[in-house]
């Protein structure tokens, strides 16, 4: 039976051309606004997780509440015991030591005079080490514009932006002031050995990057870190298992009373992520929601149509012995294969659009605004598992609810009446 | 010979505006299995509403219609789909053959409804079109066929099942004079070779000349009851 009603959607191309364009058209736009959201805001998350916030962080407690003042007194000390206790507790994460800081940058002239000054935050970072990967993790490479990434102690790299409005030059001299985790004064002259820029304003905004080791001297943190990054091995951010290692963590080390006890807080705790990433999934779920409440108006209106020009059939299909009952159920099977018809091209075109925006996205870094939350400038979609199966819950959806409510007239008319459409 | 419809005191009233139009007024009818009979009587006395209410396409506003033994009255929904579904085929003016169907598929239809098997619906099928002589049609779609054609395809989707009952409203009212013949002939020839029940509602003189009895509607009321045996012979007589 489910054959022969194949058979008739096929051939019957005026009854299931436009339900099946509709449904498409529908399911082309939900899979790929999803890919595209699961993709910006995987980058996101991504990005978020590499430059900022690991996929857990572990800081002091006064660190932690205060962070945006980077206050260096707040920092964490004898790092390397603490890095060693973690990778003894939560074997397979990777533990990098970060220190964000913050002070006066002085330009001189050839002869050695002031000739510009700015405040600048600066981030350190372990560049030299032999095995670190922090330079492949913050994608030094693909960011620096000119010159080289610092090979040596004493080399900095400078934002771009920063670099042309104080005319600086690869090879100029910098001065950096500032204070001590201690409060005492401090300053450090720098190489500029390469111009860095990210192409995204929030990570530009800071104006110059250090090796760890470096800072550790100039503000004077032997074996200090403002913050301790933790990575999963495979790199991909895991909200079940973070907040696990999370009170973990904290179970032991954490003491309310005392600012400089060490706390652990996940990705999701930081920078608003998890308000942002829960807005996303409602967004997700009210769009689909509106395209199914849309498509199916649509669809019961097309359904309202054909069903008049069916209304023939019907009473044929009476007087051979169907009953009203059957004849709308095989409308709502009748519904699924044209909604599954509708869905399968649908999301084999949505794939069409978001196979290139995932091999090559689309740069909005032109467009994006200056904000201090970390968008991705160039937006990618991403094929998941779900691509594939997401549409056709709208699609069948749709068009079963269009049917459904259109078919109910069947049910409204008698069946004389019906049969009596019959009669000439 | 077993009686195989049985029509009592049956009035069908319509609603019409504030009151009621009155189609069908004391009927009182029987016909017996293998009866090849035909209602007769201008346009608007009441042929279609009969025809419908022994078919339980609808039902009497007052009085009885057994069918088959069944109350019509009495028949659920689904009972009554049941009832159409197994033993009562229609044939209509308008042929009315679902269009995106092959001749083929739209006589299979009937039988998809009961869950018959793909063999033996096959079998079914083509021994429905070799009676009424589409063999070679099977593959075309209605929209290729005369009128003809397609009303012969609609006698054999009516048939296949082997109904007990026949209802032909109108079946010649678009045919022209030799495929009307055609036609009865073909229904006459099943009549004889199935025992099935053929009732027509018909004004056509050449489809009357084939009936073996001849009910007179007028107004909605039995005007005359008339055997027409002299003509054809006794019927039932094989
Ligand atoms: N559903 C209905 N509502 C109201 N009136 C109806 C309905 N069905 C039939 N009638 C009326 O009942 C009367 C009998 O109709 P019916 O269709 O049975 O006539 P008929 O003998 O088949 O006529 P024809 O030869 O034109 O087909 C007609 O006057 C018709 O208008
Ligand atoms: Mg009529």
């Amino acid at each position: 039976m489910i054959k022969f009603l194949f058979k008739g959607i096929w051939r019957d191309s005026t009854r299931s051309k436009f339900p099946i364009i509709i449904v498409a058209i529908g399911v082309v736009f939900t899979v790929t606004i999803t890919a595209l959201l699961t993709g910006v805001f995987s980058d996101m998350i991504d990005m978020n997780a590499r430059f900022s916030t690991g996929h857990v962080k572990v800081s002091t407690l006064g660190y932690s509440e205060n962070a945006s003042q980077n206050p260096l007194d707040m920092a964490l000390l004898d790092v390397d015991s603490i890095i060693e206790n973690l990778t003894e507790q939560f074997p397979g994460m990777e533990w990098v030591p970060r220190i964000n800081f913050g002070g006066l940058m002085d330009l001189s002239d050839e002869n050695g005079e002031t000739r510009g000054q700015g405040t600048a935050t600066g981030q350190a970072y372990d560049l030299l080490s032999k095995d670190s990967k922090e330079v492949d993790r913050l994608n030094l490479e693909g960011a620096l514009r000119e010159g080289s990434l610092p090979t040596k102690s004493g080399e900095a790299l400078v934002s771009q932006k920063f670099a042309e409005k104080a005319k600086l030059k690869i090879g100029d001299e910098i001065t950096f002031f500032g204070s001590t985790m201690y409060g005492s004064m401090s300053f450090q002259n720098f190489t500029v050995s390469g111009l860095i820029s990210f192409g995204n304003p929030a990570l530009d905004r800071s104006g110059f990057i250090i090796d760890i080791t470096d800072a550790r001297q100039m503000l004077d943190m032997q074996d200090g870190a403002t913050e301790l990054l933790g990575y999963f091995e495979d790199n991909k951010y895991d909200d079940k298992q973070a907040n696990v290692i999370k009170s973990g963590f904290n179970k032991t080390a954490t003491d309310s009373t005392n600012e400089f006890s060490s706390v652990m807080l996940t990705l999701k705790d930081q920078n608003d992520l998890r308000s942002l990433i829960s807005f996303a999934d409602n967004m997700q779920q009210i769009m689909i929601g509106v395209f199914v409440l849309a498509m199916s108006i649509v669809l019961w209106n097309v359904g309202l149509l054909g069903g008049l020009r069916r209304y023939k059939e019907f009473g044929v299909r009476l007087a051979l012995g169907e009953s009203k009952g059957a004849i709308f159920r095989k409308l709502l099977i009748e519904a699924c294969l044209i909604g599954l018809i509708g869905s399968i091209v649908g999301t084999l075109l949505a794939l069409a659009i978001v196979y290139p925006l995932q091999e090559y996205g689309f740069d909005i870094s032109g467009l994006l605004p200056e904000t201090a939350m970390m968008i991705p400038s160039v937006y990618r979609a991403i094929i998941t598992p779900s691509t594939f199966y997401l549409g056709f819950i709208p699609g069948i959806l749709a068009m079963v609810l269009g049917q459904a409510l259109s078919g109910i007239g069947i049910y409204k008319r008698e069946t004389s009446k019906l049969f009596k459409e019959l009669e000439v | 010979m077993e009686e195989i419809i049985s029509i009592k005191n049956v009035v069908k009233r319509f609603p019409v505006g504030d009151g009621f139009f009155t189609a069908l007024q004391d009927i009182n009818l029987e016909f017996k299995k293998g009866e090849f009979a035909g209602l007769v009587g201008p346009s608007g006395s009441g042929k279609t509403t009969l025809l419908n209410i022994i078919g339980s396409l609808d039902t009497p506003t007052e009085g009885e219609a057994i069918v088959i033994g069944k109350d019509i009255s009495k028949l659920s929904h689904q009972q009554s789909a049941d009832l159409r579904n197994h033993n009562v085929g229609f044939i209509f003016q308008e042929y009315h053959l679902l269009p995106v169907y092959t001749v083929y598929e739209n006589v299979e239809f009937a039988l998809l409804l009961q869950n018959i098997g793909a063999a033996e619906r096959k079998k079914a099928v083509m021994e429905a079109l070799d009676w009424v002589g589409l063999t070679h049609k099977k593959d075309s779609k209605p929209d290729k066929l005369s009128g003809g054609e397609s009303q012969r395809v609609a006698v054999a989707r009516a048939i296949v099942k082997r109904p007990a009952i026949l209802l032909a409203d109108e079946p010649s009212a678009n045919l022209d004079a030799e495929n009307a013949h055609n036609i009865m002939k073909v229904m006459k020839k099943l009549n004889e070779e199935l025992d099935t029940t053929f009732i027509f509602s018909t004004h056509d003189e050449k489809v009357m000349q084939y009936l073996d009895r001849i009910v007179h509607l007028k107004d909605g009321r039995i005007e005359k009851d008339e055997m027409m045996k002299a003509k054809y012979g006794v019927h039932g007589a094989h």
